[in-house]
């Protein structure tokens, strides 16, 4: 008992920043608290703040994947619609075309990991080995996959999926929502990923230093292709929670998750350039973005403030970032400088 | 001597907290050759800075042709005649030569729209001063370094430079180039313009200096007619160190039956030809060459960068086939990179991290999931056996000095445990104290059997620390010296210069 | 003449205007509609907006940043302008023009504010304040739609007007655009900054080496400040064009666009790196993907094939410019008395 009372006392985020972090989520669930406690704090609140966490939580492990190598993929939102409309029709024909739903549901899933392996072969090809930038190579796969969802639906959406499926997205398990519990499994595998693997450590290399790696021996074009099949697949596994939650499918759905992801990816600490990230912080990145929608919804504040909070929010977030950097590049050049007057090599 | 153009007194310069320049002075006469030497550290950027205007200094005088400077704005050290030219050569690679040439004039007459036919004429003429000839229309992206260093010095000629700072400029070109370029700064003399010329090549400064300073700790050690000192004498007077170069002795008895690494008929396209050599354990073979020789070229394509067309490699006496750097690490090669910051080094993460980069399947359970605490120890260890000056391996690397930095960058091939270790200017930017060091513990690895190559620009390095040596020119390698120890220096400068006829023995 | 055939072959857009061409020609021979007058008027009028969009993020692209803010502000222009003069009862186009392009500025010089003074990666800020000024104008002046019937007429009027009408066969009218004549003019103006003034030859330099410019004296704050607040104007000035052309207001329209006309700019041979590129291979482009978009029905396919395709331009035309780019790459030429 002693020791486990000293190991929290002893708790030290790893990364510095989380700290900081950690602080401004425990003032905005705070705030959020004071103002509204009976709405806030309410069990339909929490539950819902539960339900919408998990759809962008994956986009944003995929795009927190893709920065950490020093890229970018703007087309996560566009592949979770496309596998999402491939899925949706699947489930909407599967049963008229004669499957047992529970078949319908698992060729579904099947179909969208499928498609989004495909996908993400597209982008890991056109960056690893073609060699266009990463911003130029998703935006243009963006084009092609909502391109695809829009010619396949023809701009309509498709609904009305078996009640079964419905579960994956609305389902309880003891209160707790279902893809609640699917978001934290998968976050805890993104985290091992990325700390406990050969992948993941890469990963991490390769958006430092693309070049040192090459000499290192690192198989850039073998982890840069995984990277992206991995954001593909976490687009995919996103896709299925959406249209199960929302029993429909539209092209076009969930793009303002596109900036919030990069923003709740920057705010959790990741380095546009590359090379930094961390679960933790991502956490605490998607709390703070969801405490802080949750409570401008209970305002009822109209989406369309809410899109210009979350403009602001990011320029707000990267300028802060800045100075922080400034400051502490500050810092350590007059560490260097010190050290260096005791004595060199 | 001439007159005075430039003359700092009692420099001082402290960045918080640290004194990065403690009462220096400086002078450099009319169309004087003045150089300025120091190790890291030494302080001697932060000058160059300060009389740039770059940088203010907290006290001291600059005076530039009889005037004295308020240091309040570079623009002032530009119109008094003072042009430096950084490593980078800040040119712009989209645009023309004469664009780039021209640029400077053009921003300094404050004037809103362009003249082309000007913009030709005022790049032609710069050009002509110097007696070049580099085609105006070309775009700047698609010259070599030493072209683009002749457009650098056109340009500080525009505006009627008189002194012209020269940082580093040495470092990425070949001799001949570099000999070029001194002609360059010669005709720069003749017309009245002085040259304050940067270097960390010992060897360079005598060429062409008329007058060395020397800085150490931002302290003036001494300022010496070039014609008073020797390399021995420099590198004592630069480290206070009397560093006993003793070169390194072979033993023979370490040769086996089969060489670790045999090279035949090696050959790629535009790059070398019919290159071979053998290496055997406990040898430290060097080579050398002008910058451009195919020598970097060469040893890359042993490792697997970017192998070779043709030609055969075989280890221990095995062919084995080498298309990326995997491959080379998994026969035993390491390969040590010539540009240590953005080749060698992830300059952000941590020491440790940059250490087990290329072991860390060693690290892996059989889950395929890495064992935290093995990597973590091993971090430990490889920092205490280099004797890294590091709290903790989780400091960045860009916490460290350039020799503690190399120390890593050694450490992680040693880590690899190679058989074949190829280091490229293993010593570049390095102060000469920690050169000697290196240098032990190279020499260490071999005598524990390793096969060492090793690629370096000075013929001293390469006769103190390698056996065999193999000079290369033009792709090909034009002489293989088999003991060291039967040429003199200014024998090996001559062959590498091409001024004996070439053999193929010693 | 050898040696420039061998220049243009080494530049993408040579390429992409050989598309077009052979693209015009398959349009050509299943509607021969295509390759009239007529047809090429229409093709001008309604592309000629998007063509000064494209400058705009031409611009942005060639001082080394990516500005995904230009659609957004050519319909905040558009909207709020057109609100103000419905409001204040003043129905005068050049009235409009001012609104939308002092608007366009200020939304520019705030992009430039965080690019410049924060140094903040572009991509991202413009992406922020894309979602800033979309939101904004939404929740604070509105979101309903102008009708044709809603709008002031002399926005009619210029949508309508042309500088020079032909006459069919039934005595009914066509013409050139004066849209075509705005066209012109912002590329003749663009052309002349970048070619003959120190603040166009900066945007060069800014976006090949942006810490040699500093070095070498430019203003570069002043330098992107320019080129943000220009992409701004010129995105105010389309914003009212557009209108002119649709006759409908809907503050929602545009926003998304911005993947084509990049892709346009990209495709005419300007690098994202920044410091390469050139009006005329932005034109190209920008004539490739209005073909395209147009044209899908032309033979046959709807016009939701329209990203798809655009899409596919898109990585098809990049793909090759850095393969390209690999296979040129050369080694350092060390052994170069064997090759002469």
């Amino acid at each position: 008992m002693n020791t486990i009372m000293q190991k929290i006392k002893a708790f030290k985020f790893k990364e510095p920043k989380n700290k900081y972090l950690f602080i401004v989520m425990m003032a905005a669930i705070l705030i959020m608290t004071v103002l509204m406690p009976r709405q806030f704090l309410s069990a339909v609140n929490i539950q819902s703040m539960a339900a919408q966490f998990p759809e962008f939580g994956f986009l944003a492990l995929a795009m927190m994947l893709a920065m950490i190598t020093g890229g970018i993929d703007l087309s996560v939102v566009a592949a979770a619609n496309f596998t999402g409309v491939i899925a949706a029709l699947i489930l909407t024909n599967g049963t008229a075309a004669g499957l047992a739903t529970t078949s319908a549901i698992l060729l579904a899933i099947l179909a969208v990991i499928g498609i989004a392996i495909l996908c993400g072969l597209a982008n890991g090809v056109l960056i690893a080995l073609v060699g266009v930038p990463p911003i130029l190579a998703t935006l243009g796969t963006q084009g092609l996959f909502l391109g695809l969802a829009t010619v396949i639906t023809e701009g309509y959406s498709i609904s009305g999926f078996p009640t079964e499926f419905m579960f994956l997205g609305n389902g309880t398990v003891f209160g707790v929502p279902f893809s609640f519990i699917l978001f934290v499994i998968g976050a805890v595998i993104v985290w091992m990923l990325l700390n406990r693997t050969r992948q993941g450590f890469t990963m991490y290399m390769i958006g430092s230093s693309p070049t040192v790696s090459r000499y290192s021996g690192v198989n850039n074009t073998k982890v840069i292709m995984k990277t992206y099949i991995l954001t593909a697949i976490l687009a995919g596994i996103a896709s299925v929670i959406m249209i199960s939650r929302a029993n429909s499918m539209r092209p076009g759905y969930g793009s303002a998750y596109l900036l919030q992801a990069i923003l709740v990816v920057v705010l959790g600490g990741a380095d546009p350039d590359g090379g930094f990230g961390n679960i933790p912080g991502l956490i605490m990145g998607i709390i703070i973005l969801q405490v802080t929608q949750s409570g401008l919804n209970i305002m009822a504040f109209s989406p369309f403030f809410k899109k210009f909070m979350w403009g602001f929010a990011l320029l707000l977030v990267m300028t802060i970032n800045y100075i922080a950097q400034w400051y502490g590049n500050y810092k350590r050049v007059k560490k260097m400088k010190a050290q260096a007057s005791i004595g060199s090599a | 001597m001439a007159e005075v153009f430039l003359a700092a007194k009692g420099i001082s310069k402290t960045f918080v907290g640290v004194k990065a320049l403690d009462n220096v002075n400086l002078s450099i006469g009319k169309g004087e050759i003045h150089c300025l030497i120091g190790e890291n550290g030494s302080g001697k950027s932060t000058l160059i800075k300060i009389i740039g205007g770059v940088y203010r200094a907290d006290s001291g005088t600059i005076s530039i042709d009889g005037v004295e400077m308020h240091g309040t704005q570079a623009i002032e050290a530009i119109r008094a005649g003072v042009q430096i030219i950084y490593q980078d050569l800040s040119l712009f690679p989209n645009l023309t030569v004469a664009e780039n040439i021209s640029v400077n004039q053009m921003l300094e007459s404050n004037q809103q729209t362009v003249n082309w036919k000007n913009v030709r004429e005022t790049a032609r003429k710069a050009l002509e001063e110097i007696g070049e000839d580099i085609p105006l229309d070309e775009r700047v992206e698609n010259l070599s370094v030493a072209k683009k260093q002749i457009i650098a010095i056109s340009r500080a000629l525009t505006q009627n430079a008189k002194l012209i700072i020269m940082d580093e400029a040495t470092s990425a070109i070949t001799s001949e180039e570099v000999a070029h370029l001194f002609s360059i700064i010669l005709k720069l003399k003749e017309r009245g313009i002085a040259t304050l010329f940067v270097s960390h090549k010992l060897g360079e400064v005598f060429e062409i200096a008329e007058n060395i300073t020397i800085l150490r700790d931002g302290k003036l050690v001494g300022v010496y007619p070039s014609q008073e000192l020797n390399e021995e004498k420099l590198a004592f007077i630069m480290t206070g160190r009397n560093l006993a170069f003793e070169p390194y002795r072979y033993d023979p008895s370490m040769k086996g039956d089969t060489p670790l690494l045999e090279v035949k008929h090696l050959a790629k396209k535009s790059q070398y030809r019919d290159i071979n050599f053998t290496l055997h354990p406990g040898e430290i073979l060097g080579i050398i060459g002008l910058i451009g020789s195919g020598r970097t070229e060469v040893v890359q394509s042993v490792f697997g960068l970017d192998p070779a067309d043709s030609g055969e490699i075989l280890m221990d006496g095995s062919v084995v086939n080498i298309t990326n750097p995997r491959d080379g690490m998994k026969h035993g090669i390491a390969f040590l990179p010539e540009d240590r910051l953005t080749q060698g080094l992830y300059e952000a993460q941590s020491i440790g991290d940059n250490i087990v980069v290329t072991i860390l399947d060693r690290f892996l359970k059989k889950s395929q999931l890495l064992n935290v605490g093995k990597k973590r120890e091993s971090e430990a260890q490889w920092v205490e056996k280099l004797s890294i000056k590091t709290p903790t391996p989780d400091n960045p690397v860009n916490s460290l000095s350039g020799g503690n930095q190399q120390r890593v960058v050694i450490a992680k091939w040693l880590a690899t445990d190679p058989k074949v270790f190829i280091l490229d200017g293993p010593t570049i930017g390095i102060d000469i104290g920690s050169k000697h060091t290196i240098h032990e513990i190279i020499r260490g690895l071999a005598r524990e059997g390793m096969g060492i190559i090793m690629i370096s620009d000075e013929a001293q390095e390469i006769l103190d620390n390698c056996n065999r040596i193999l000079v290369m020119s033009n792709g090909t390698i034009i002489r293989e010296i088999e003991d060291s120890t039967t040429i003199t220096r200014d024998e090996l400068l001559d062959v590498i210069a091409q001024r004996v006829a070439v053999g193929a023995e010693a | 003449m050898n040696r420039m055939i061998r220049q243009l072959t080494r530049r993408s857009e040579t390429y992409v205007l050989l598309i077009v061409i052979l693209f015009s020609a398959f349009v050509t021979a299943i509607n021969p509609a295509f390759l009239t007058l007529e047809n090429l008027f229409d093709l001008l009028r309604s592309s000629s907006g998007t063509a000064i969009l494209a400058v705009g993020i031409f611009l942005v692209l060639l001082s080394g940043g990516v500005d995904v803010s230009c659609t957004t502000i050519a319909i905040v222009g558009q909207y709020i302008s057109v609100n103000v003069l419905i409001r204040t009862g003043i129905d005068n186009i050049f009235f409009m023009f001012a609104i939308s392009i002092a608007l366009g500025i200020a939304l520019g010089a705030i992009n430039a504010v965080f690019v410049s003074l924060f140094r903040l990666p572009t991509l991202i800020v413009t992406l922020g304040t894309s979602s800033l000024y979309h939101g904004a104008m939404l929740e604070f002046v509105g979101t309903k739609a102008v009708n044709v019937g809603g709008l002031p007429q002399s926005i009619k009027t210029f949508g309508t007007m042309d500088v020079l009408t032909l006459y069919r066969p039934d005595g009914t009218t066509y013409g050139l655009s004066v849209f075509f004549v705005m066209l012109v003019a912002v590329l003749t103006l663009t052309y002349f900054i970048l070619k003959f003034t120190m603040v166009g030859r900066g945007i060069y330099a800014v976006g090949g080496n942006l810490e040699a410019a500093r070095r070498a004296g430019f203003n570069t704050t002043k330098i992107q400040f320019f080129v943000y607040m220009y992409a701004g104007m010129l995105a105010g000035i389309m914003g009212v064009m557009h209108l002119g052309l649709i006759r409908y207001s809907n503050p929602n329209y545009l926003v998304g666009t911005e993947l084509s006309i990049i892709a346009a700019v990209v495709l005419g041979g300007t690098r994202i790196s920044g410091g390469t590129g050139t009006i005329t291979g932005t034109m190209i482009g920008v004539m490739l993907i209005t073909i395209l978009e147009k044209n899908l029905i032309m033979i046959g396919l709807s016009s939701y094939w329209q990203q798809f395709f655009v899409g596919v331009v898109l990585i098809l035309g990049v793909s090759i410019t850095y393969l390209q780019a690999k296979f040129q790459k050369t080694g350092r030429q060390i052994i170069l008395k064997e090759e002469e």
